[in-house]
């Protein structure tokens, strides 16, 4: 396989279908989650997911991390099919998730510890990160100290920090200020640009959506489908400039917005009926 | 009120102490009865004896030991109880009344009992305090390890954590902690006297025993020199459970 890594997409999704029973009771009722995703997403690639509210784009992100058992279907990570959560991939949480008793450095270990790294090697691999995102002064403050913008920055140097080649984001600033939010998508455009990671990134703005992706994955949802891929052709940096004036920004969201909002008013007309 | 820095309520602590002090002793030496009320001077000559003499430093031995043994079994058996009581809704429907009438229950009132099925020796004394302990830590593990930290589990899984019982541990325990140790800060308060029903009631011996035989023989002086030592027991128990608190709490 060594002279054909190019070509291992990072992950791929084959016909994954995942259903939910509505309670705990056997004879539950159940629900159509997701319905035969199929999925190529390729190494280095930033993907965002867009989709009404309950169209299963966190599930898929779940499936993709091994937090969730699919149904049916295959999930492959760099050719291997999966079913638990491994190193090569690292998971970034909407409300943070940090620990609430461990210091800013012991989150960003916690992973490196959990696998058995030595001490050292562990403490310097955080710092590292931790330096990056610019927490140095805050290695040794606790969660409840720090904003939510620090705390989600806490939460992405301890995904970078596992050396992971995918970061699997679930709408990872949308419990940040608009302005921080600005931010911190300069930052991991910086990053992404410096180690091209693969990043799986859900979100529910649009903008968010166009302005980070190669590529956006927009869903529908009763069940959560692939609607359409979208390509972003915008150039690379783009936190040097802000690319929101460029001509295709403003196509790209605008073809997205149509489809949503078909979705959405679809979706209102069922509920009034 | 105006909030108070540690040295202020310090220096009004040892000046309250100092008026009660006082005020007692004055009292003491103006009714001269030292069987009713014997003054400051005389329980500290009467501590001072029980000291010299060896008879306090044993006693306190015999209780500590007692108490200790005690708490580390109501914790064990709490442990049990309020895990199986936070998984299964059954087992805390069918358990909880009985925990809750031991809970409201004097466990003075059950020492006949213990009497008569385990005998006043050790273990008779051990099952004293017990009862008097495990429901607040029982209750405590229960309610900790209910609301569970769905988040946090996963975020731990995610990075590698693997099995239940890492989990349990890692993240589970360790997110209840904070309720569990307040629960145990409860049952330690309540163990002190659980310790000292056994130790009056069941058979004489530590610092209970030691009340309880200068009560008999109408030694109030030698009775305060010793409840003394016990007061201070549990206000130090209950305050080095409360620092480990501080210590494990993050905000």
């Amino acid at each position: 396989m060594k002279d054909s890594d190019v070509e291992v997409p990072a992950i791929q999704l084959r016909g994954v279908r995942k259903t939910f029973r509505l309670s705990e009771d056997r004879n539950a009722k159940t629900v159509l989650a997701l319905d035969g995703i199929d999925l190529t997403i390729r190494k280095g690639e930033f993907l965002t997911i867009i989709g009404p509210s309950g169209c299963g784009k966190t599930t898929l992100l779940r499936i993709m991390a091994s937090l969730e058992q699919h149904d049916e279907g295959e999930v492959i990570v760099e050719g291997e099919p999966v079913s638990e959560p491994g190193i090569r991939r690292a998971m970034v949480f909407q409300t943070f998730g940090l620990f609430p008793w461990k210091t800013v450095i012991d989150n960003v270990t916690f992973p490196l510890t959990v696998r058995k790294f030595p001490a050292d090697e562990a403490r310097n691999t955080a710092m590292k990160h931790i330096r990056r995102v610019g927490l140095e002064r805050f290695v040794d403050a606790y969660p409840h100290q720090l904003s939510g913008g620090m705390q989600q920055r806490v939460g992405l140097a301890r995904a970078l920090s596992t050396g992971a080649d995918i970061l699997l984001m679930d709408e990872p600033f949308g419990a940040i200020d608009a302005q921080t939010r600005e931010l911190m998508q300069e930052e991991l455009l910086r990053i992404w640009d410096e180690e091209r990671k693969t990043v799986i990134f859900i979100t529910h703005d649009l903008d968010e959506a166009v302005l980070l992706a190669d590529r956006v994955l927009l869903m529908s949802r009763g069940p959560g489908r692939v609607r359409e891929l979208i390509d972003v052709d915008l150039p690379h940096p783009r936190f040097e400039y802000d690319v929101r004036g460029h001509e295709n920004f403003a196509k790209v969201r605008g073809h997205i917005w149509q489809q949503l909002r078909n979705d959405l008013v679809q979706q209102r007309e069922e509920e009034a009926s | 009120m105006k909030k108070r820095s540690k040295a202020q309520v310090r220096r009004d602590q040892i000046v309250g102490l100092v008026i009660f002090l006082s005020v007692w002793e004055i009292a003491a030496r103006l009714l001269g009865n030292k069987l009713v009320l014997p003054s400051v001077s005389q329980i500290l000559a009467a501590l001072g004896d029980l000291i010299a003499s060896g008879e306090l430093i044993t006693a306190m031995a015999e209780s500590i030991w007692l108490l200790i043994v005690g708490l580390i079994v109501s914790t064990i058996l709490g442990f049990v109880l309020g895990a199986l009581v936070a998984r299964s809704r059954t087992a805390y429907w069918m358990l909880n009344p009985y925990f809750s009438a031991l809970f409201a229950t004097p466990t003075i009132a059950l020492v006949p009992l213990v009497l008569v099925w385990f005998g006043f020796g050790f273990p008779g004394r051990v099952i004293v305090v017990v009862l008097a302990a495990v429901v607040p830590i029982m209750f405590s593990v229960a309610s900790g390890l209910r609301d569970d930290p769905k988040d946090l589990v996963d975020v731990a899984r995610s990075f590698g954590v693997t099995g239940e019982l890492q989990l349990l541990y890692r993240v589970r325990v360790r997110a209840a902690l904070p309720v569990l140790l307040a629960g145990l800060r409860l049952a330690a308060g309540r163990g002190v006297v659980g310790m000292a029903v056994a130790e009056t009631y069941l058979r004489l011996g530590g610092i209970g025993g030691l009340i309880k035989s200068y009560g008999s023989m109408f030694q109030t002086d030698y009775v305060f020199a010793s409840i003394l030592p016990l007061s201070l027991l549990g206000i130090a128990i209950v305050s080095v459970i409360g620092r480990i608190e501080r210590r494990l709490h993050w905000t």
